[in-house]
């Protein structure tokens, strides 16, 4: 338990921190944005990992490790989803109020429980438009978008989870979020080479600031 | 650790502090980089603000020769400023990230200097006599009207007090997407390198509307990137070599004989990470910070976060050596993390000979290893010392237990206070040690 309040802690605080690097003189750095991510992505591990841990006991076939979070993440999301409270929307105003942002840390915990029903809600619709309905600016550009992330975030997915049940592990909808968005980060400014840039990565780049808002938004409030 | 070392036992006297005495530091005084000149007469230092300031050496008395020679401002001026991309929307910062120093070939000097786009290259001349005696002009410059004059006179030189000039020669431009964290003369001193965090560029001095790619490490699909370009750097006698290092902990060394784009790498310098040292923080901990040649050209030697390793270009498996500098770090890395400092990019540098190298650490402290002796010493940067010739104490942190006597526990470290940057006069025992917003010079102690 301790192990995945520290893990939660960290990925919002490396959340934060490349909200922050965006606001800072000289632009998105990307030395610092794939620190961050390697960050963010050994602390979802961790989270993971100690979730599984953590539902070992409730197992009774021993062999079934790698299954047991496919088992139980209907079960977990809709605990978490019964305790949700009406006032949902109240986390994502506080990251971007970046003086109240040491607050944002202890109350993402606190809040935890409370955005899964938000966040299955977009989830919902954002799955059923095939892309993500305020991020990108026309039909056409979120047509290619859609096919461009489905095959990123799969091949983002086993790039980065080494035994793949983990991806569908007690927040899947987290872990794909995670997946697409920061690595749409990577994409965003500076997206666009001297040499002519493919479309779909030029896109990020057309409305970076909306897109970091809603990936911040999004991640945070799926915790 | 031996209270005494780093270099034949010298003993480090401070010599001068520049800069604002403040504690409220401007941002723009930040001192980003420091370079001594291939003579080490002139000490070049860029900051936040863009601003390049030169320091000349004074020639030494050799009456009072119980120093040597002070460094006095020898000329300042605007390098970079802020610049805006229209099309990205960013501001570009005006900070200077490197200066290099060319070998001098005539009166002038030159130099060049980078910010996170744009590379100038900028000459340095002394002006100390001036023509007097014009036909058509007065003295102070208004024309005379021409039915005045008379006789006809060859203007002379005369003495005049030095002015010293910074012009940019040449700017080399919009070759770069990514932000520049190196740049690096060819010993042939005609080309040069310019690295950002994907690409490498070649360029030549005297051509600033075009420059070669060779390295591009930038992936198809920029999801897959897991790792960025540090730091770059050429072989100091072989024009055809260079060696670039990654966030990885890798170091590549290329030859630009063997093709064009120089992707694949010759060699590859890489250490197995040590499996008991393996953290949360350990990748990105292993990222290297600054990449230095010997003198030689026969050792490399890299910064990471928590230590220097000198590389023999010979092997690849391992460094030949490994110097902590701070290992009592390592237990606080979270905290690091939360206060930024774990991305803290610390440079090191070698003395002439390459017997010592120096790196810097946090409290203001810096840090010497002797190669030949192994011993190893902390020094403070401190505006507490600053008589000049008072003999610098070797300070200790205390990692853990009890804090003997003048001891600093680590938990009382200032993570404000960080020393990112040193210089090694290139011949003599005199270095220059950045803080935030100052810049000391210590020399050894001369009886």
């Amino acid at each position: 338990m301790e192990v995945q309040k520290e893990a939660q802690r960290i990925m919002t605080l490396s959340v934060w921190k490349m909200y922050h690097s965006r606001m800072q003189r000289g632009g998105l750095r990307l030395h610092r944005s794939l620190q961050l991510s390697l960050v963010m992505r050994s602390a979802r591990e961790l989270y993971l990992s100690a979730k599984v841990e953590a539902l070992e006991p409730e197992v009774s076939l021993p062999p079934a490790l790698p299954s047991d979070p496919r088992l139980h993440p209907p079960r977990e999301a809709e605990s978490t989803a019964e305790t949700a409270t009406p006032d949902g929307e109240h986390p994502s105003p506080e990251p971007m109020d970046t003086q109240e942002a040491p607050t944002a840390e202890e109350t993402s915990a606190y809040c935890g429980p409370r955005p899964a029903k938000v966040s299955r809600k977009r989830r919902s619709s954002s799955l059923s438009d095939g892309g993500d309905a305020g991020l990108v600016p026309s039909k056409k550009a979120r047509l290619e978008e859609k096919e461009e992330e489905e095959g990123a975030s799969s091949e983002v997915a086993d790039r980065l989870q080494p035994p793949p049940a983990q991806a569908e592990g007690a927040f899947p909808n987290l872990a794909r979020v995670l997946q697409r968005r920061f690595s749409g980060l990577l994409n965003c400014s500076p997206a666009a080479p001297p040499t002519a840039p493919p479309a779909c990565e030029a896109k990020p780049a057309c409305r970076p600031a909306d897109s970091m808002l809603n990936v911040l938004v999004r991640a945070v409030v799926a915790f | 650790m031996a209270e005494s070392g780093g270099g034949n036992d010298i003993q480090w006297c401070f010599s001068q502090v520049k800069g604002a005495v403040d504690d409220d530091v401007a941002e723009a005084d930040i001192i980003s980089t420091v370079e001594f000149n291939h003579s080490g007469e002139l000490l070049a230092t860029g900051d936040k603000g863009g601003r390049v300031v030169i320091f000349q050496q004074e020639q030494e008395n050799k009456i009072q020769s119980h120093s040597r020679g002070e460094y006095n401002v020898y000329s300042t001026f605007q390098s970079h400023e802020p610049e805006f991309d229209y099309l990205k929307s960013l501001e570009i910062e005006e900070k200077i990230n490197k200066i290099r120093w060319l070998p001098q070939k005539n009166a002038a000097q030159f130099l060049l200097s980078t910010n996170d786009k744009t590379i100038k290259l900028w000459k340095i001349s002394e002006r100390d006599k001036r023509p007097e005696g014009y036909n058509l002009k007065e003295e102070d410059g208004r024309y005379r009207d021409p039915t005045t004059v008379t006789t006809l006179r060859v203007p002379v030189f005369r003495p005049m007090d030095l002015m010293v000039e910074a012009s940019p020669r040449r700017i080399f431009a919009n070759a770069h997407t990514y932000h520049i964290n190196s740049i690096s003369i060819n010993s042939d001193y005609e080309t040069y390198l310019s690295a950002d965090d994907l690409r490498i560029n070649l360029w030549h001095l005297e051509i600033t509307d075009r420059s070669f790619n060779i390295v591009d490490i930038k992936p198809a699909n920029m999801e897959e990137l897991t790792e960025v370009i540090t730091a770059a750097e050429f072989h100091p006698n072989s024009c055809n070599t260079f060696v670039y290092s990654s966030s990885k902990g890798t170091i590549r060394l290329c030859d630009m004989r063997a093709s064009a784009l120089c992707d694949r790498h010759s060699k590859l310098f890489e250490e197995p990470e040590d499996p008991s040292n393996r953290s949360f923080f350990s990748e990105i901990i292993s990222s290297i910070s600054d990449v230095k040649f010997s003198h030689s050209g026969r050792y490399m030697m890299t910064r990471d976060y928590l230590s220097v390793k000198i590389w023999d270009l010979n092997m690849e498996n391992r460094p030949v050596e490994t110097y902590q500098v701070h290992e009592y770090l390592r237990s606080k890395l979270c905290s690091l993390y939360e206060n930024d400092c774990i991305f803290d990019k610390f440079e090191c540098c070698w003395n002439g000979s390459d017997s010592v190298v120096m790196t810097g650490s946090y409290n203001n402290f810096f840090r010497m290893f002797d190669r030949n002796t192994k011993r190893d010493i902390t020094l403070e940067a401190s505006r507490e010392n600053n008589k000049p010739r008072t003999v610098l104490k070797p300070r200790k942190v205390c990692a853990s237990g009890k804090r003997k006597k003048d001891e600093i526990s680590v938990d009382s470290l200032d993570f404000n206070k960080k020393i990112l940057h040193t210089a090694w006069h290139p011949k003599e025992n005199i270095i220059a040690v950045a803080t935030t917003n100052n810049l000391y010079i210590f020399q050894d102690k001369v009886n």
